[in-house]
């Protein structure tokens, strides 16, 4: 009887603890190399920092488009500054929206799969009707980007305007509603596309990389002003 | 920066609490399973002791499971945290393991109270008599599972904000441990409360093994702290400015060093070592003690999380 036991906790172990490494290195990275090669468009964007004049245009296009309601946002334009003495004072400008990671925190963390990355576009969208209002994507995403809609109570972000102005064959809000054309859109994987002439034309930085989350959202860093640590 | 509000603050209290009480349902039945086998075998449901953890257990974890489903936005959705699965989210599967625990916990009790339950039910509903004689034979297995889901479960809560990346406090390989010591001490200090409280015998077999445990487990969790604590701020950069911003100074500073090491850690573990010399524990001795330990884990759940939060990469 004892000796039984004892096999049947081994076994019961070894099973526990081969079960949980198996899914925590399953990791949407490996899951991703296979679709990778399937999918013909990945969604990605620019933000120049150099033309970007902090006039908020791509807020309110992206909060009226997608009804965004009051006191929350899918984007933001950071202001820093200002810098140098007057009148030679410079700002700076820094896109904070969903970065579309490749091996995204929140869909890795999702306990009902309501955050996903779709395979199509590479966006990473959310699926209203799943999300239970947990939070865990919330706290998981690195860039604090993503937030509880008042109105439906779920998780919501930017989705590249997925569900309102691509379907209608349209460019995202913010794009279309920047005045200095700041923000580019495309696919990543048409090399004809505005979006891949600019990357190969201007250094360009990700925000964060050294987490692995692989973001796909692009920043020209600005050369103005002041060196900062 | 005030110590309960602050940007980028997710997850407040009630997470904290839920995080306690789960780690101290695990605790409370590995003790009482501990207690059954090394000491009182056969005899183990006459003890208040084991009585307390069967009540204490089965309780906190519904009162923790119940503290998240309204913490959720949409409670009435909760059924989909039990339909949908991802196997790479630690949540979807720590909500498995909480549903076999749940299981496994009340098989376990049936079997130890097999005689009561069987007594009490008498002729009726001969069905249930049948299985719980059932459940009887199956005790080893059962006992077996419960333990593994139990520890399981005390590392779950640990594991679940382990997985936050882009807090360098949270995302330490040493917390699910410390989650589970902790949780497992929380468990013995309640057990030990609502013994005594259940009018077991403060001096008994009982209070002495689990002293016995309790010892090595203090030393081991501020060895625990102490890697932990560390190990951030050798790693310099974020996670140093983590670390040193979570135990320098302000609120959290104070509830770290009064709360969790002085009335956490060590007042029991002083109060242990004394005892140890001197003969005989009286129930103040036991309730307080046990009380100092309850206060320290769940001021260590909401030192963690808030402070944890406080700091992003």
């Amino acid at each position: 009887m004892e000796h039984s036991k004892r096999q049947f906790l081994k076994g019961c172990g070894a099973l526990l603890a081969g079960v949980s490494v198996y899914s925590v290195t399953k990791s949407p990275l490996a899951e991703n190399t296979d679709t990778e090669a399937q999918a013909e468009i990945k969604y990605a964007m620019v933000h120049d920092e150099n033309i970007c004049i902090g006039c908020n245009a791509c807020v309110e296009a992206c909060r009226e488009v997608n009804h965004v309601p009051e006191g929350v946002t899918r984007l933001k334009i950071d202001r820093t500054g200002p810098f140098g003495e007057y009148p030679e004072q410079s700002y700076r400008f820094n896109r904070v929206s969903c970065q579309h990671c490749e091996a995204a925190p929140c869909v890795r963390v999702c306990p009902t799969g309501a955050a996903y990355i779709d395979k199509k576009t590479g966006i990473v969208a959310v699926h209203e009707e799943r999300c239970v209002g947990c939070q865990y994507c919330i706290a998981a995403c690195p860039y604090q980007v993503r937030f509880i809609n008042p109105e439906t109570r779920t998780a919501d972000k930017c989705d590249f305007c997925q569900q309102t102005q691509l379907k209608q064959g349209l460019a995202p809000a913010c794009v279309l509603a920047c005045p200095t054309k700041a923000l580019t859109f495309g696919n990543l994987k048409d090399p004809d596309s505005d979006l891949v002439r600019l990357l190969k034309s201007k250094p360009t930085y990700r925000s964060k990389v050294d987490l692995g989350t692989r973001p796909k959202l692009f920043h020209v860093q600005i050369i103005d002003g002041e060196i900062m640590l | 920066m005030s110590a309960f509000h602050f940007e980028g603050l997710v997850w407040h209290w009630p997470i904290a609490i839920y995080l306690f009480l789960a780690g101290l349902s695990a605790g409370a039945v590995f003790f009482a399973i501990m207690l059954k086998h090394f000491k009182l075998a056969g005899e183990a449901y006459h003890s208040p002791f084991v009585q307390a953890a069967a009540i204490i257990a089965p309780i906190t974890v519904f009162g923790g499971l119940g503290i998240l489903v309204f913490d959720l936005t949409k409670p009435l959705d909760f059924w989909k945290i039990l339909v949908f699965y991802n196997t790479t989210s630690v949540m979807s599967m720590g909500v498995l393991v909480l549903m076999a625990y749940q299981v496994a916990l009340f098989a376990w009790i049936a079997c130890i109270f097999n005689k009561m339950i069987l007594q009490l039910l008498g002729d009726r509903l001969a069905f249930v008599s049948r299985m719980i004689k059932w459940l009887v034979k199956q005790e080893a297995a059962i006992t077996g599972v419960l333990v593994i889901l139990s520890i399981s479960l005390g590392a779950y809560t640990g594991f679940l904000l382990s997985a936050l990346i882009g807090f360098p406090l949270l995302n330490n390989p040493v917390l699910p441990l410390l989650f589970l010591i902790s949780g497992l001490s929380s468990g013995a200090a309640a057990t030990l409360l609502g013994g005594v409280l259940l009018r077991g015998n403060p001096n008994g077999i009982e209070v002495r093994f689990i002293h016995g445990i309790e010892i090595p487990m203090i030393l081991v969790e501020i060895g625990l702290i102490f890697t932990f604590f560390v190990g951030l701020i050798l790693s310099g950069g974020q996670s140093q400015v983590a670390a040193l911003n979570a135990i320098g100074y302000g609120f959290w500073g104070w509830i770290f060093w009064g709360g969790v090491i002085g009335v956490g850690l060590t007042l029991p573990l002083a109060a242990n070592l004394w005892m140890k010399v001197s003969a005989d524990r009286k129930f103040t001795y036991v309730a307080v003690t046990a009380s100092f330990s309850l206060i320290g884990v769940f001021l260590l759940r909401n030192f963690i999380l808030y402070t944890g939060q406080m700091t992003g990469v």
